[in-house]
């Protein structure tokens, strides 16, 4: 039977849900207090938020919780979770939550979480987190032993001081660039950013909003198409960039209004960070594109395949030395470069891929021409849960000569195609993704959706 | 220790050892079922100076949001200051994060309804049922409303509303010398501007530093405050003033430095009082018949209820009293102002006194009829305090007797209480006579009783 639509997740990634129908506010006082009973007791952990209404009622759980436990907790205000992630390495804190749902829509909200270095929680962390949650035996400090609360205001200058000694903003000055921000956090860095450096960003949708975002928070190609694109050839700009809510995640537009595939997002970053070395190993996963193993070939790179979701990409990093990572991410448009490890940064990516131009001295529009075209096609389709393995066994029958990878559900691969069917981590749906150098692959999608349906509710 | 002390929760709210006892999640729990009874208007939230304070308004701010409400924080303020602020404002009720004159690693929440005053009884059981079914309003996110923070204009509300009521001028002409014990509590910095600033006073005070833990037993009486007795003394003040850690509690010292009992400071304030205005006065059934020998010199009614300031007011507001209070409590209730227990209203009308007849303290204390008192605890047992009961009864055969709190009984010369505590797990036992080994005899006939 398929799940009905979830309005609570509550996953070894953090705690996600719509506020007031699935989450409450005693789901982010034990989620919380589980935290910070998982962190050794007196820490700092830094904490901020987006700007959704809700976002309020779950910092002020989240901080009585963490003080409850005698951790100290340093308040960034409104950030994106990039600045978060700085913060707790800089100031050496012992952990950090992000409150804000990043590219859900309004009424969602979520708790992500960070360890010492701002990093995401490794599997077996968040498998601890999560038996803490459940078993309800919170530690809790005595009322002498509380914790004190202080607000950290610089934690977005020095974020931008940190992205200044990484990237040559100077240079950048000469590109006009137009940026959709959602009504999210990145307007906050990016108006200081242009004050502070002098980039020339026009911002839309600058202001930040609580209720309703003034389109859905996704950065897809559809919605740079829908929202961004047209206006880039208007205001004369050299590139287009959305965000999401919390700033993790960016898609772009060219000069010539052209909406580009969300996965040329780490394919343009991944070609700079290659060519630069040192690393040369690119960590992504089974769903993104195949664009990935052609550009790291040209630089003697090689690509490493992982299950979808943050949490595998996680894993995978902590058995490399930095050097040897050249990027991390997913097609989603979700990147990490290792300056800044485990920081999925859409702000640092905008800034790498304007670099790329600036370097090349190639329009962004001529930078994605040089890349061979690739299309993807998408579907979902809701499935009966109990045959799933029996779906994977058949489309492994159906197409034996395919070279086959079961990390995550099924992908199979040919000399210039592929198709992956897994089930999905936020959706009682399996989604299919395939992906076919030049044209559509379209006679493989429609069979391997024809083949999924036959499994359908 | 009981399980009973270390956490409570009961029609008076949520009380407990902050900790493994009082948590975050309890009280957010609770917040948010209050919330749902009072509905979405602004709440008012308030704190004392306690270490877990801080945590706690984070975690009560959390559930009122979750339920919808509008927050306004008010920060480290006297309980009657947020009482007076709710009504003010005309908010849909108010949560004060307090354990009061309770050791510092308790805490408890303090509820209140839109007019800034305590729930009825029934109210209370209502909200009890509400948290226990757990039958919350849970707020989207487009319904959910902001925190707002004022943490400037709730002390100049109440001194306001204070001053219209005593003759500030009288007291500032006299330049009172006072010495002051803030218990480094939540009236520490307002009492020193209330008294330098506002009333004129040359101000001697200690523990007036709100980040400062408790420097003793926080509960004012005689034998916590050595300290001022001696400040009164070395300073050579008028009058010495303590606090409680929430500010609503007032205990005195005279120019001698020697400590008021708290039932003659309550008498002092009726006959103030019923000097501005006639009318009838609610006491509690523990407190001294001074205050009746008082209220009889000005023809007045005096009414009796059982111990609890929200019965007090209950009474004060059905039978429209003048004044009331709770003698040992250091409770000074003064319904024109605000119905609750206010120190600041108590240190205006004691100061207005003295400068309107030129006497000093002792002298005023000297005035009132004297009385005997003894009051002790003995651990709460479940059956005890009947077999008391009846032993006492019948030890004091044709004693009038009183059965709305425990039991009180009233002898022609003296009476004796003896009641189970609100907030801990004890018995209490007060006596009071007309001779020092009347009362010491009734004390010793109670506390033997089996």
């Amino acid at each position: 039977m398929a799940r009905p639509g979830a309005t609570l997740r509550i996953s070894p990634a953090g705690l996600r849900g719509i506020v007031g129908h699935g989450l409450t506010a005693t789901h982010v006082l034990d989620f919380a207090a589980a935290f910070a009973t998982f962190l050794e007791a007196p820490g700092r952990v830094v904490i901020g938020r987006d700007p959704r209404v809700s976002s309020v009622m779950l910092r002020e759980g989240v901080t009585s919780a963490l003080l409850a436990a005698g951790h100290d907790v340093v308040d960034t205000g409104i950030v994106p979770t990039p600045v978060i992630q700085h913060a707790i390495r800089r100031l050496g804190a012992d952990g950090g939550v992000s409150i804000g749902a990043s590219h859900n829509p309004a009424e969602w909200n979520a708790l992500k979480f960070f360890t010492r270095g701002g990093s995401y929680l490794s599997s077996a962390q968040s498998e601890e987190l999560l038996d803490i949650y459940h078993l309800r035996k919170f530690r809790f400090a005595g009322h002498a032993a509380t914790g004190r609360r202080s607000e950290d205001a610089g934690a977005l200058e020095q974020y931008l001081d940190e992205l200044a000694s990484e990237f040559p903003l100077e240079r950048l000055q000469r590109f006009r660039v137009l940026v959709d921000c959602t009504n999210g956090t990145s307007a906050l860095v990016l108006r200081r950013m242009q004050e502070r450096f002098g980039l020339q960003l026009i911002l839309i949708n600058e202001a930040l909003e609580g209720r309703a975002f003034v389109h859905e928070p996704s950065t897809t190609k559809k919605m740079v198409e829908l929202q961004l694109a047209p206006l880039v050839k208007t205001v004369g700009a050299d590139a287009g960039f959305l965000f999401d809510i919390d700033s993790d995640r960016v898609a772009f537009a060219t000069e010539e209004g052209e909406a580009a595939s969300e996965e040329l997002v780490m394919a343009v970053v991944a070609d700079e960070m290659l060519e630069r070395g040192p690393g040369k190993t690119v960590l992504t996963n089974l769903s993104s594109t195949a664009l990935l193993e052609e550009v790291a070939a040209r630089h003697g790179g090689r690509v490493v395949r992982l299950p979808v979701g943050r949490q595998a990409v996680i894993d995978a990093l902590s058995g490399y030395r930095m050097q040897q990572i050249a990027v991390a991410g997913e097609g989603t448009g979700a990147v990490m470069m290792p300056r800044f490890p485990y920081v999925y940064d859409g702000i640092a990516a905008m800034l790498r891929i304007l670099e790329r131009m600036e370097r090349t001295g190639r329009t962004l529009g001529e930078l994605v021409a040089a890349y061979p075209a690739y299309t993807i096609l998408k579907g979902k389709i809701p499935v009966r849960t109990r045959f799933i393995p029996e779906l994977f066994d058949e489309l492994e029958q159906r197409w034996p000569e395919a070279r086959r990878n079961r990390q995550d559900g099924l992908r199979l691969d040919w000399e210039d195609r592929w198709v992956h069917v897994r089930m999905s981590q936020t959706e009682p749906v399996i989604r299919v993704i395939c992906e076919q150098r030049g044209g559509a692959p379209r006679r493989l999608f429609d069979e391997v959706m024809d083949l999924v349906r036959s499994y359908s509710a | 220790m009981s399980r009973a002390h270390q956490l409570k929760i009961s029609v008076a709210g949520v009380r407990g050892v902050v900790g493994e006892y009082l948590t975050p999640n309890l009280a957010c729990a609770f917040a948010q079922a209050f919330g749902t009874y009072v509905g979405p208007g602004p709440v008012v939230v308030a704190r004392d100076t306690r270490a877990s304070g801080e945590m706690l308004v984070h975690a009560v701010t959390c559930g009122l949001l979750a339920s919808g409400c509008e927050v306004i924080r008010i920060g480290v303020v006297p309980t009657p200051t947020a009482q007076i602020y709710v009504a003010d404002i005309r908010a849909a009720g108010g949560i004060a994060v307090t354990a009061s004159h309770n050791p510092p690693e308790y805490n408890a929440l303090k509820l209140f309804n839109g007019e800034g005053l305590f729930f009825n009884r029934y109210e209370r059981a209502e909200l009890l049922d509400l948290y226990h079914q757990s039958e919350f309003r849970h707020a989207m996110n487009e319904e959910m409303r902001r925190v707002a923070v004022d943490a400037e204009t709730a002390p100049e509300r109440h001194f306001a509303r204070v001053m219209r009521h005593v003759d500030v001028e009288k007291i500032r002409r006299r330049r009172f010398r006072v010495a002051l014990d803030a218990v480094n509590g939540a009236g520490s910095r307002m009492s020193v501007r209330w008294l330098r600033d506002i009333l004129g006073c040359e101000l001697h005070a200690i523990h007036a530093d709100p980040e400062q833990p408790f420097p003793r037993d926080p509960e004012p009486r005689p034998e916590t405050l050595e300290e001022l007795g001696r400040l009164v003394v070395r300073v050579r003040a008028d009058v010495g003033f303590a606090q409680d850690p929430d500010g609503d509690r007032l205990a005195v010292a005279g120019e001698s430095g020697r400590v008021l009992d708290n039932d003659d400071v309550l008498a002092l304030a009726v006959d103030c009082a019923l000097r501005k205005q006639k009318g009838p006065v609610v006491v509690n059934l523990t407190t001294s018949s001074a205050v009746d020998d008082v209220a009889a010199r000005h023809g007045c009614p005096v009414y009796r209820t059982p111990v609890g300031e929200a019965n007090v007011v209950e009474r004060m507001r059905a039978v429209h009293a003048v004044i009331g209070g709770e003698g040992a409590n250091g409770g000074i209730i003064f319904p024109a102002v605000h119905a609750c227990r206010d120190s600041y209203l108590g240190m205006a009308l004691l100061l207005e006194r003295m400068a309107e007849t030129g006497e000093t303290m002792n002298a005023l204390a000297a005035s009132l009829p004297r009385y005997w008192r003894r009051s002790g605890k003995l651990p709460f047992e479940h059956g005890r305090l009947g077999m008391m009961m009846q032993a006492l009864e019948e030890a004091l055969a044709g004693a009038q007797a009183d059965r709305t709190d425990g039991l009180k009984l009233i002898l022609p010369d003296g009476w004796v209480h003896v009641r189970a505590s609100n907030t801990e797990p004890l018995l209490r036992v007060s006596v009071e006579a007309r001779t020092k080994e009347e009362a010491d005899r009734l004390y010793e006939l109670a506390v033997s009783l089996r």
